[in-house]
């Protein structure tokens, strides 16, 4: 059997019975690695052959995720931080063998790769095109109206159908990353603490502040400025873009996202 | 998910009969797994009304926001009914879930200050549904008024 298919096996279930003896061998390695103190210095010996000895797993689910345009390069590697990840944190005693652990660990790390840095879904080319022309039209007519436009403004502007606008905002929302916000987006430096204070006051008055408030605070800096600058400082999204020096599209995702977050915490709460 | 177009299907004898035309309704069961297809919903025909595209992504929140806090409320098992509804100026969003006793949505909270913001209006209906035999029905309805100028 080669490598591949070890990792064929690996990727398609991870169950002990079909581990080849190979790595078997690299469980007993595992039980050694786990026994070591901290600071042992045959822990990153033995590290670095768990990694060497796994590694052809990780750069089997990194090819599953080829042909969606991303290197195969960075895929690899995000593979294998996945992997290094899995062995730091992998608990032999518990009874779970280590490829049922570290194949959903790596998928999900190089799934979220996807998530914040590439198209969610394969996107032909036209519509990455047509979203940034529709993005660059936004801004333009967000500052002629002083408002967000509509499709049939965009239409207008941009002289294209208005189906095919529709189109190009519906890949808006499909498209997860923010590869192309980096590209364009180019963050002010402060210049709304004013608005931000406003907020706060506003933030303070509300009676669930102190179920809020820790959650609020575990979040990124830009993140809470905007959910505070929409929901206690009264700003539109397109207001909110202006000031944060962020296209519109991206702080509707923020705050999408966002609210998600907050929604999962306060109802653990 | 069924959903049901009444604007261009004909009514058969087992849909209930439409009210008005211009009416969406979307059956889910009442799990979050369904909010991501109710959200991209209401932006679409929010888009396609040709609401400003801050009015389309609130609304879109709105009724992830809404749809998450009956889906929370519902019984299990529950079918969660979302309707929405397009006028000249606005979008009505009427969601309704089965619960097991008379319910509140409480106004203190996060999440109605969340809704309170991102619509024009928000009103709770609860009580007893007479079409739906014993049992509650809590509903809520949120309207987005538009106000760009329409095409």
């Amino acid at each position: 059997m080669t490598t591949e298919h070890h990792a064929e096996a690996a990727a398609s279930g991870g169950s002990r019975r079909a581990e080849p003896n190979g790595y078997d061998e690299l469980m007993s390695l595992f039980e050694e690695f786990a026994g070591l103190d901290e600071n042992d210095t045959r822990r990153a010996v033995l590290r670095q052959r768990l990694v060497e000895g796994y590694l052809p797993v990780a750069q089997h689910i990194a090819r599953r995720f080829a042909q969606r345009g991303e290197p195969l390069d960075d895929l690899e590697q995000v593979a294998t931080l996945g992997l290094i990840g899995a062995i730091d944190r992998f608990e032999p005693t518990r009874g779970v063998d280590f490829l049922s652990y570290a194949v959903p660990t790596i998928t999900g790390e190089v799934r979220r790769h996807f998530r914040d840095h590439g198209w969610g879904v394969r996107v032909p080319r036209r519509l990455k095109d047509l979203h940034l022309r529709l993005r660059t039209a936004m801004s333009q007519l967000s500052q002629q109206l002083g408002r967000a436009p509509t499709a049939t403004e965009l239409a207008g502007h941009l002289q294209l159908p208005r189906e095919e606008i529709v189109e190009g905002l519906e890949v808006a929302n499909a498209y997860r990353g923010t590869s192309l916000e980096r590209l364009t987006d180019e963050e002010s430096s402060g210049g709304f603490a004013d608005v931000v204070g406003e907020a706060d006051t506003e933030l303070d008055r509300v009676e669930y502040r102190e179920a809020l408030q820790p959650l609020l605070s575990r979040l990124p800096e830009r993140e809470r400025t905007i959910i505070k600058l929409r929901f206690f400082g009264n700003m539109t999204q397109t207001q909110i873009a202006d000031r944060v020096g962020i296209s519109q599209m991206h702080v509707s995702r923020l705050l999408s996202q966002t609210l998600a977050t907050l929604r999962d915490g306060l109802s653990r709460e | 998910m069924t959903v049901f177009n009444f604007d261009r299907q004909p009514a058969t004898p087992t849909m209930p009969a439409p009210p008005r035309a211009d009416q969406i309704e979307i059956r889910v069961n009442a799990d979050a797994a369904w909010l991501p297809s109710l959200r991209v919903v209401a932006a679409d025909l929010a888009t396609r009304a040709d609401f400003d595209l801050d009015e389309v992504a609130d609304l879109r929140m709105a009724v992830d926001q809404a749809c998450a806090e009956l889906v929370s409320a519902a019984d299990s098992g529950a079918v969660l009914v979302c309707r929405f509804a397009m006028d000249r100026d606005r979008i009505t969003v009427t969601a309704t879930v089965p619960v097991s006793g008379p319910t509140a949505i409480p106004r203190d909270t996060f999440g109605w200050r969340v809704l309170t913001t991102l619509v024009d209006e928000v009103e709770v209906l609860d009580g007893a549904d007479p079409s739906q035999g014993a049992g509650c029905m809590l509903c809520l309805r949120l309207g987005m008024l538009r106000q760009a100028a329409p095409r």
